[in-house]
Order: C-alpha cells, then structure tokens, then sequence
C-alpha cells in the first residue's frame, strides 16, 4: 500500500521551491540587486567593509534567535543580553591596563553562559512560556547593565579594537592592519558563529535542538533530557550575542545599557525571514544570515533612495510578511 | 527462564486506584500477551515495567534483581522496550534520525550518520522493506509511522520489548510482517508483552495470556497448555459470564432510500464512491485499514470543504462542503478519536454536551442552561455514562465514557443518518456493548439510519444489515446476507474475490 | 458538598494567589513607604492598571481562541489611532464622533488585516502581529515625520480617562463595565461557548458545526477595535498623542494574561484574572519605584519577581 515511495529519493524541484528558503533566498536577491544598484560605490572595498561591519551585530543576533526558536523558544531578551554584556566589558576593562581586556573577555563570557543558564532554566526547567520568562529575563538583564553603567560610558583597552578595526590600534603590525583593511573582524566573528554551529549541527546536541522543538514530548520520550538541550539553545545564542557585544565595544568603545534594544525583534524577524518556523523543529541557522542581510539592505535601500527613515519600520514589517506568506500562498495557489 | 516478573504491584493516581494486586511473568523468548478492559490495569502495569510510572508498592524482578525504574531512559539501559503509539517520532525529522534518537552513535563528537542508516535499513528490511528511510516522518501514513515506532524499539536490542497495541493503526499485511518479525525475535530469546484489543490477534501470536480486571490479573491461560476459547477470555476480562452479543431482532430494513451518494471524489483518497442507504439499515463500511474508510465518514459528515459529490437526502438535494450543512440535514458525526476529534477534554461533560446546539441558526444568544442541564443529565442516565455530576471535566470520565458523551452531544437531535467512524476502538467490553446496544435501540425504535466504519471486522459481522468493502478510496464489494463474515470480508478487502 | 468546593479551588486557584499576591504587594508597601496605602494612592495604582487590563482583554481574547493566538500589534494600533484622532478632535466634544468612527475603522481594517493572515493564510499569529505592529510604527513614523502632533483630545474623553469622580477615577467605572459585559458574554452567551470550544479543541468545534477560521479572524478583530478605542482613552489620560504612547502596554499585557492564570493554549478566560494580574504588575512597579530604588534597582527587582512568580505558575505544567 505504500505509493509514496516511488519517487521519494530524487528531490523533485517543486520539494525545494515550496520551502521559505527559496524566497528568503529570491528576496535576497532582489533586494541585494536594488542596493547595488541604488549605491554607487557599492562594490568597493571599502563600502563593502562598511556595510559587513554594519550588518554584522543583526547577522550575529539573528543566527542566536534561530537556534533558540529552533529549539522550541524564543528570546526577547537577546537585545538587553546584549547591551549587558557591553556593560561588563567596559566596567571591567581600565584603558591603562592592557591585561584587564583579557579578563573582561573572560568574565564576560561568563555572564552571557550564566544569561543563557538562566533563560533556558526558565524554558526547560521550569517550562514558563518563552514569551514569558524572556520578556522577565530582559529587565534583569537591563537592570545590571543599569547598575553597571547607568549613563553609556566605561573604559576599553586599545587593542580591544580589533574586534572592529585593527588599523586604528597604534603600533599595530602593517601585516595585520593591511589584513583588517580586507578582512574585517566583524567577517571573522559571523565566520566564528558559522563555524561555531557548523560543529553543533554535525554533534548529538544540533540534532537534539531540531528535534526538541519538532515535538518535545517525543523527544523526551526517546530519553532525550529535553530542558538540557532548550539550556544549550540558550547558551549558544548568548554566546552569539557575545561575539557581538565584543564588535560593538571594538567600535565604540563604551557600553550602553539600552544600545541593544531595537535589535532583539529585529533578530527574531530576520530568522523567520530566513525561513526558520516560529513553531520550532525546522529551518537553517545559515539563512537566519540570509534574513538578516535582508532586513538590513532594506534599511539601505531606504537610505540611498531617500525615503524617510520613518519607512524603515514599514517596510521591515512588510518584508516579514511577505517572506512567509508567499511560500504559502504559492502552495494555496498551485493547488487550485 | 523468567526474564522479568512483578509481585504484588500497586499503584494510585491522586486516590484511583490503577493497580491493587498485579502480578506478571514474562519468559525468555516468549510473547505474553496483556488482556484487559480499559481500566483493568494492564496499560499501567506496562508502564510500570518500561519506567513511565514508578509502582507504590509490590516488586519487580527483572533477571532476577530487584528494580525500580524512575524513567524509561533507566529501563532503556537495562534491554527493556516499549512501543508507544506514535509518542515517540519526532515529525520534521527522517526515518533513520528516529530510529536512533536519543541513543546516536557518534565518532568522537560529530554523529555517525552512516552506522544510523545501516541499522534502519536492517531492521526495516523485515518490516516494510519498501520504505525510504530519508523520507520525514511526516511524510509517512500511520501505519507506516507505527512501524517506524517498532523499529526504533528492536533497535535497542532490548531482551524485553513491551508492544502496547502495535497494531491499531497496521493493515493485515503489515501485522503479518509484525508478527513474523516478533516470531523472529522470539527465537532470539527476545522477550515480549503484547497488547491488543483484537481477540484473535493476542490468540494468534502469543504463548500465553495474562487478564487483568480491577486493577489485579484475574487469569493466566498458557495457550501450549490450554485451548484457546474466546468465550471464556471474553468472561474473564469482563467478570460476567453474560455475553456480549447485543440482542439483535433486528426488524426488516425499510424501502425508502433516505441518503443518495453519487460520484463522491475527494482528491486522492475517495474516487467515484456511490451508494444508497435504505432508512433503518446499518450500513457498514469495511476493508483494510487505510483505504479511504476514515476519509469517507469525514466526507459525509461534511469535514471536506472542496468534496465533490451527488447527495439527496430524501430526493432532496445537498450540500455537504460544511459540517454545519450536514448536521442541519440530520447528519451527524461520532468521530473515531474521541480524544482528538470529539471532546473537548479540560470542559464539563455539560459544556461538550450542549457545544453543538451552539453552531445551529437561530440559536438564542443567551444559552438557557436550567433547560440544558436537566437534558444533559438524562442523557447521562439514558446512556449510563459514569461520572459524578455533569460538571466534571471530560478528560477525568474513562475511555468509554467520554466515547458515550460524543454520541450522547447528538441525542437531542433529529438524527436521520448517524456516521460511527470506528466507535469501539480502544473501548474496553462494557462500554462497546452499552453503546452498539443503544445504537440498535435507535435503529429499532427511530428507524435511524446508521452508517458504521469498524476497524474490527467482527463489528462489522454482528451488526450490519449490509457492507460496503473498500479499496484504495473506491467501493469494491457490497455483502449482503449469508456473505457478511469475517472470511469474506476479508477476501474482499484483499481484493481475493 | 466537598467536590463542588474542591473543584472551585481547582479552578479559581490562581485567580486566589493573584488575589493574595496583591494583598501582600500592597501591605508591603503600606509597611515600608509612607502614604502607599492611602486610598488615593491605590485608587491611583488602580487607574494605571486599567490600561494594561484594557490591552490584556485585547490579548486574552486572542488567546482564548487557541492557535498560539497573540496580538503584539495592540499598541500601535491605539498609538496610530491617537495620532490620527488627535487632530480630528481638536479638543471638541462635537467631534468625537468622527474620532469614535476612525477608531472603530481603524481597528477593525487592523484586525481584519491580522486575521486573514493568521486564519487563512495560516501565518503564526506571533510573527504576523509582530510585522503589523512594525507596519504601523511605520505609519506613525511617517504621519508624524517632522512635526508635533497638535490636537487635542475632546473633553468627554479626558474626563473618562483622565479625572475622577470625587476620589474615584472614572477609567475605573469603565473597567468595571467592561468586565461586567465581558463576563455575561463570555460565560452566558453562546459566542462564549464557541470562543472557548474553537481554542480547546478546533477539530471537535469544527466538526460541531463551528467556522473555526472565521473565529479566530473574527477575535482579532475585536482585539483590533478594543486596541483602537483604548487609543482613545489614552490620549484623553495625557492629553497630547505622541509616538511611543503605548508601547510599553504590550508585553504587560500579555504578563497581565500569564499572571492572572489563564492558559497561553487557549480555551480558558477568566477576565477578572486577568484584571488583577494586570493590578499585581502595576503594584509591583510602583512599589519597587516607591522604595527608590532608581532605574537599576527597580528593572532588576521587577525582572526578577517576575521570574519567580512565573516559576511557580508555570508548576502545574512541569508533571509528568
């Protein structure tokens, strides 16, 4: 009785044009074409650093909110994460101390491990609704970064600046700076994330992620330790999210404790652009990247063609829409 | 050898008492098959023994070692199975993930993805050679999903595997191939506890039979040493040595035709299905699981919004792209997963009860629930369904009970076709006979006109004035009389006559 | 008879630790800071509270009907019908009207918009709301680019919102009402019925007979239309209308739902709940503002509360 299976192994082309990576990927495009177009100086080198280096903290951000929503969750506090840990890094760094960049790193990753230990406690242990316990999460998060600097300031080392621009650091190496110019550290930090995931998606606990949030109570069924694998989620992102507060205090040097803000929906929107299912259990970390690059080349667009930054937010919100009505929309359609 | 055995066993849940007194022994490369009405015990007692629950007292020897498993993982490490009902598949993952989840083997960090597909093939080869194991399980139609379930069980290389009805969603082939594969196993040394509510299964392919009733067994028959008598299984699992055969004078079908089915289509699953139905006929509907029977009680009950279809009722014209449409011509729909499709379980018996009248047009703003109330309780009492007021959440009544609220939400109706789609699966002896006894009240009395799915052809035999066999969504045969047995429903539905 | 009290407690359990919850906010605050538990400083507490539970009733409807149901497009939806109103009014009574009629056009064309995405498209209610509620920014942003917003609100509205009657703020007596009506409908009606049947189990409704999808779109609408005129309400409390007026509402309106007990699935919806989670989180800020803690102290305080609280909440979840 079982018909289904005659063609089953040779991928048929409609199996990928009905997915939402097929139109996060023509959307792309599309909009990557207009900016081109639009921007004059768009392919050299230097506006294209400059626009790495801008898409950079929403790319890092976006990959973080993909595997927490893939996982089952969602983390509106990822925003608040962030602007903590910018916090952090400048109250424990003292410009004249070089060594104290070495131990912000250092205790900064431990609070953006313990961050992501708290959010996934509260979803895999105590199994309060992300929405919920994320939404709570976000003003602990905001009242250390409040405690820590209630007026964006704080020190930063001098060579904490090659997490953005290597060129700047007095004294640097001409090989190095000549290999900032071309290779901005922001490139390598996505580059980090990517190779950060490529590992966990090939081990026990990438598949685990997809299959906790497909159906958590199958998973826990098969021995899965389901809270574990929700806390891992959380974990990875937070350390996402801190490779992105490394770039930000290399940029500007201080630590805010809202800089972050407008980021967070931003995130979860560019990985549902990207295709990744709010549900959980289905979509890629790499084309979360391709979300945000979306979301980003639409604030360019909007720049150089002289709308109104008031648009901006217009726009995004149509994007969103249209990236994930259009896969079903065509399915409702050819079905006819 | 004894591979496992459990004394004495007891346990409560919040004050019900699930298990008083159970015992069970379970033998190296045997199958012990677990009878029982829902509610006797038995379904707990496999959970007990794979770890889902922990007992309150008794003991459990497991090799001859007293254990306690607090979870299915422990149970897992020491070679005990158990196949869920489609509790354990992950559905956006493939075949062979599912196999393996939860135990990947892995080179030093990264998976073994290859070793992972090795196994699957192997262990499928047996069971649904045909099966592509990139497919999704979502993919998958429920039978080959509970295969899937099996499989990934066996791969555990447990030396007890608990199957607790495995069979409910198979077809005749694929419980062949279960059951040479257990056979298999068994010569293995492979230890076995199987359940199901198919009398002629658990004769067919176990060694020997444990009934429970009460919450304790209440018999163990050996089938190498005892001959198999269903009858006296049957008064064992039920206590009384009444029957359970409905009285049936059933009057004479009338002449007039009240439904008319024409050229019903529906996408893949249903084509050109035609068929009348004669006013106060039982109608059944049989063949092998899957063909199509589910989706033609859900088209007639007017589920399918773009069904293509001819239907009279009565000479006139209808339309069944709405439930809504159906239900004002008098159709009304008893679903078969009451759980899923029939109740809404954290509501009273009171709420499910009065929530059709809610759709109907020209239905009061304000619900008058004196009114309903009183009604509601006499339906209680007309059905005998077991609950301490009418208030009661539905997920507390049992299996049986909840399946009488979702009949009994129609009474108040003008049924003039009632769609059983399989009422009695997974309803322990009492409550299936409560209920096809109040059925053929209704025939007899009302002249209803009833059309009724049965997974278990021996509903189909006892009941039905008539029997439509389907075949890959089309009407194949039409039994009538003397031809409405269990083998020719059986040749027909294989397609062998 | 002891199953009936059993099964009230059952039920009615959260809405009784909210309730105890409150008490214990309030005497706390009455303890250690001077003129907290003074009545105008409740009542004061009280009126604030009345624009979240405004938004939550937005929310729980939404949610009742099952389907991960959600609405974060509430406050741009009153912040949009504010600045398109502000003008409009001109601080005149006799142009309410037409202020009322903008916002129920408004609110239904939002909802309508959300619903027939979330329903038949079947988009997730989460991310659809999310865009719309960007979309509206976006017009906000661009009506009010460059300049103020002048208008003011008309006079009716600044009494209901913004006034009292002797020591009784009148958005109370609204609230009040609105409840009252709330409850009727929702437990008495038949639309109650369905409400609660489409969000516990949409197969068993629509096979009784119910147009789930045309339920679920429906209750975005009227979460479109009670955001709209709450916008209405909002301008008359302050007076002017500017861009984030109600952005902070949204998440607490949802926390206000969590707190108050009902569930996130659906199928549940007891507003009074709802009301008096709304009160707690109300409380707890202008308790935690009391203390002095500044901005640091009363963020991480009010995150962490929270936190715990919805530990304990979300217990009955945990059993297996």
């Amino acid at each position: 009785m079982n018909k289904n299976n005659q063609n089953s192994s040779r991928p048929a082309l409609s199996n990928y044009v009905f997915r939402p990576e097929f139109s996060s990927l023509l959307i792309l495009i599309v909009m990557f074409t207009i900016t081109a177009i639009l921007q004059e100086n768009f392919f050299t080198l230097k506006s294209i650093v400059r626009n790495i280096n801008a898409f950079a903290p929403l790319i890092l951000l976006a990959m973080g909110a993909a595997v927490v929503i893939i996982s089952g969750g969602i983390d509106l506090s990822a925003g608040s994460a962030l602007s903590l840990f910018t916090c952090v890094l400048t109250t424990v760094m003292k410009k004249s101390d070089p060594i104290t960049g070495v131990y912000a790193i250092l205790v900064t990753l431990a609070v953006a491990i313990l961050v992501g230990v708290v959010n996934g406690f509260g979803i895999g242990y105590l199994r309060i609704p992300p929405v919920i316990v994320t939404f709570a999460t976000s003003y602990i998060w905001l009242g250390i970064g409040l405690f820590l600097r209630p007026t964006p300031g704080g020190e930063s080392v001098e060579w904490f600046r090659i997490f953005y621009n290597p060129g700047m650091i007095e004294g640097i190496h001409p090989y190095i700076k000549q290999f900032g110019r071309v290779i901005p550290p922001a490139l390598i930090l996505i580059l980090a994330a990517c190779l950060i995931w490529f590992i966990v998606s090939k081990t026990r606990i990438g598949r685990h992620i997809y299959a906790v949030g497909s159906n958590s109570e199958s998973a826990y069924a098969s021995g899965i330790n389901t809270a574990k694998v929700q806390m891992q989620a959380c974990i990875i992102n937070s350390i996402f999210i801190f490779l992105a507060a490394l770039f930000f205090v290399g940029q500007n040097q201080s630590g805010d404790a809202r800089m972050g803000d407008p980021l967070t929906l931003r995130a979860i929107a560019s990985a549902i652009v990207g295709g990744v299912a709010i549900s959980g259990g289905k979509g890629s970390v790499y084309f979360a990247l391709v979300g945000a690059l979306i979301l980003n080349f639409v604030n360019k667009i909007i720049f150089f063609a002289d709308i109104s930054t008031a648009y901006q937010t217009l726009v995004s919100g149509l994007i969103v829409i249209i990236a994930i009505a259009a896969p079903v929309a065509y399915t409702l359609y050819s079905k006819e | 050898m004894i591979v496992l055995e459990a004394i004495g066993i007891k346990k409560n849940f919040g004050g019900v008492v699930a298990l008083s007194n159970a015992n069970l022994r379970c033998y190296q490369g045997r199958i012990t098959g677990l009878l029982g009405a829902n509610g006797s015990g038995k379904s707990t007692m496999s959970k007990i023994i794979c770890g889902v629950y922990q007992a309150d007292g008794g003991e459990i020897k497991y090799k001859g070692r007293t254990v306690r498993y607090r979870s299915p993982s422990e149970a897992r490490k020491d070679g005990i199975a158990m196949v869920f009902q489609n509790l354990s598949l992950v559905a956006d993952l493939t075949v062979w993930q599912n196999i393996v989840l939860g135990k990947e083997e892995s080179n030093g960090i990264f998976l073994n993805n290859d070793s992972a597909k090795e196994l699957s093939r192997k262990i499928l080869a047996q069971l649904l050679p045909d099966l592509d194991i990139n497919k999704k399980v979502s993919q998958l139609n429920p039978g080959e999903m509970q295969i899937v379930e099996i499989a990934k069980a066996i791969s555990q290389n447990p030396q007890l595997l608990i199957l607790d009805e495995p069979t409910a969603a198979l077809e005749q082939a694929q419980v062949k191939n279960l059951f040479d594969c257990m056979r298999a196993l068994a010569k293995e040394g492979v230890a076995m506890i199987f359940t199901s509510h198919r009398l002629w299964e658990v004769m067919e392919i176990c060694d020997d039979v444990t009934i429970f009733r009460n919450g304790e067994n209440v018999a163990t028959i050996d089938f190498e040493k005892d001959e198999k008598d269903p009858e006296k299984i049957i008064s064992y699992i039920t206590g009384d040595t009444q029957k359970t055969k409905v009285e049936k004078k059933h009057v004479a079908v009338t002449d007039e035709t009240i439904l008319s089915i024409k050229n019903l289509n529906y996408g893949k699953s249903l084509k050109n299905v035609s068929f009348d139905l004669k006013k106060g006929e039982i109608l059944g509907i049989g063949g092998l699981a899957g063909q199509g029977q589910l989706e033609l009680m859900h088209a007639l009950a007017g589920a399918f919004h773009s069904l293509h279809c001819d239907a009279e009722l009565r000479g006139k014209k209808i339309k069944l792209n709405r439930p809504l449409n159906a239900i004002k011509e008098g159709i009304v729909f008893v679903p078969g997963d009451k759980q899923l499709e029939g109740l809404f379980l954290k509501r009273s018996v009171l709420f499910n009860m009065i929530f059709p009248k809610m759709g109907l047009p020209g239905h009061p703003s304000f619900i008058p629930y004196d009114e309903y109330r009183r009604e509601c309780e006499e339906i209680v009492e007309v059905l005998s369904i077991k609950t301490p007021t009418v208030d009661v959440p539905v997920e507390n009544l049992s299996g049986g009970n909840q399946q009488k609220v979702v009949v009994g939400k129609w009474l108040p109706f003008d049924i003039n076709v009632l769609l059983l789609a399989d009422p009695a699966k997974g309803i322990d002896v009492g409550a299936k006979r409560d209920l096809y006894q109040y059925i053929v009240n209704q025939v007899q009395e009302k002249n209803t006109s009833v059309i009724l799915y049965a997974s278990d052809n021996e509903e189909l035999v006892e009941y039905c004035d008539r029997v439509l066999i389907m075949y890959e969504g089309q009407i194949v045969a039409s039994l009538e009389g003397g031809d409405i047995n269990q083998d020719t429903i059986i040749a027909c539905s294989m397609r062998l006559r | 008879m002891n199953l009936g009290i059993s099964m009230f407690f059952e039920r009615y359990k959260k809405i009784i630790v909210a309730f105890i919850l409150i008490v214990l906010l309030f005497a706390l605050g009455g303890i250690i800071v001077p003129n907290f538990l003074t009545v105008e400083q409740v009542l004061f507490t009280l009126k604030l509270a009345s624009f979240t539970a405004l938004f939550a009733l937005c929310q729980m409807i939404v949610i009742a009907a099952g389907g991960s149901g959600l609405d974060l497009s509430v406050g741009y939806a009153a912040t949009l019908t504010a600045v398109l109103t502000a003008s409009v009014m001109d601080g005149q009574n006799a142009n309410l009207g037409a202020a009322i009629l903008i916002a129920l056009a408004l609110g239904s064309a939002i909802g309508l918009a959300n619903g027939a995405l979330v329903s038949f498209l079947e988009l997730p209610p989460l991310v659809v709301t999310m865009a719309m509620a960007n979309i509206l920014q976006g017009i906000v942003n661009a009506y009010t680019a460059g300049r103020n917003i002048t208008g003011r609100p008309s006079p009716i509205l600044a009494t209901l919102a913004a006034k009292s009657t002797g020591k009784f703020p009148n958005i109370l007596f609204i609230l009040f009402t609105i409840t009252v009506l709330v409850m009727i409908v929702l437990n008495k009606t038949k639309w109650g019925t369905i409400l609660f049947g489409v969000g516990s189990n949409e197969t068993t409704a629509y096979l009784s007979g119910i147009n789930v999808k045309a339920v679920r779109c429906v209750v975005f609408v009227i979460s479109g239309i009670l955001a709209s005129l709450t916008g209405l309400l909002l301008i008359g409390n302050m007076g002017i209308a500017f861009k984030d007026m109600a952005s902070n509402y949204v998440m607490p309106s949802i926390a206000a739902v969590v707190v108050g007990g009902v569930s996130l699935t659906g199928g549940d919806g007891n507003y009074i709940g709802v009301i008096l989670g709304a009160i707690f989180l109300q409380a707890l800020t202008n308790l935690l503002i009391a203390f002095g803690l500044g901005d640091a102290g009363k963020w991480l305080a009010f995150g962490i509360v929270l936190y715990v609280l919805l530990s304990f909440y979300a217990s009955d979840r945990r059993s297996r």
